[in-house]
């Protein structure tokens, strides 16, 4: 096999450049841009334009951030085209922290709030949504193997 | 685990983004591999493999089967 024919053959990760590739790309800018216009909603609906203005220019923002810097940064390309493995493995470890860390901080604010004479039920249903979560993602990965 | 990535590579005169291109992932990837930072999939690793025509077994070394 020749070294041109080679290195048109692609890895595990599939070719470079290709349109679904491509549309993987715009998923997080477009779920970026669509929180932003929740915000706009919520803050239309709550009577808070201001917020919700500021909340959509914030979100948008965002997106055409990352639009510009996966150019130059291989982490970013990864994370928003999920072909490279080792991003993806790094972008799970990163999320399980970051969860991690929100159930460890619901479970703080939930003792200090009983300790201080409230009921805690805003911190409970988080927590409990946490735990139904991570129960049911068990499950369902138990079961797909 | 060692492995042979960076010395097949560097024996076709192939550059870490040439060969990131090829196998559709990173050049920071590619790189991870050869310094034995980052263990492959086996999917990745069977691909590297067939693209430089050796086996997974002779790109990569377990260390322990040594001894």
């Amino acid at each position: 096999m020749t070294r041109t024919q080679r290195t048109e053959s692609a890895g595990p990760g599939g070719p470079k450049g290709t349109g679904a590739s491509r549309l993987t790309g715009l998923v997080t800018p477009l779920v970026s841009v669509a929180i932003g216009v929740a915000y706009l909603l919520a803050g239309w609906a709550g009577g808070d334009l201001v917020f919700g203005l500021f909340g959509l220019a914030l979100m948008t923002g965002l997106a055409v951030v990352l639009l510009l810097i996966r150019r130059r940064s291989e982490t970013v390309k990864g994370l928003l085209d999920r072909r490279d493995e080792r991003i993806n493995t790094i972008d799970l470890r990163a999320t399980a922290f970051a969860g991690v860390t929100v159930i460890v901080a619901v479970i703080i604010a939930f003792v200090v709030e009983i300790a201080t004479g409230g009921d805690g039920s805003q911190y409970a249903w988080l927590g409990a949504v946490g735990g139904v979560a991570y129960i049911g993602a068990l499950i369902v990965l138990r079961i797909r193997g | 685990m060692r492995n042979d990535v960076r010395e097949m590579r560097a024996a076709q005169d192939l550059s870490q983004a040439a060969l990131a291109a090829a196998m559709g992932v990173s050049r920071q990837t590619i790189n991870s591999i050869e310094t034995g930072r980052y263990l492959p999939s086996l999917p990745l690793a069977m691909a590297l493999a067939r693209y430089f025509e050796t086996s997974v077994e002779e790109m990569f070394h377990d260390q322990d089967a040594a001894h």
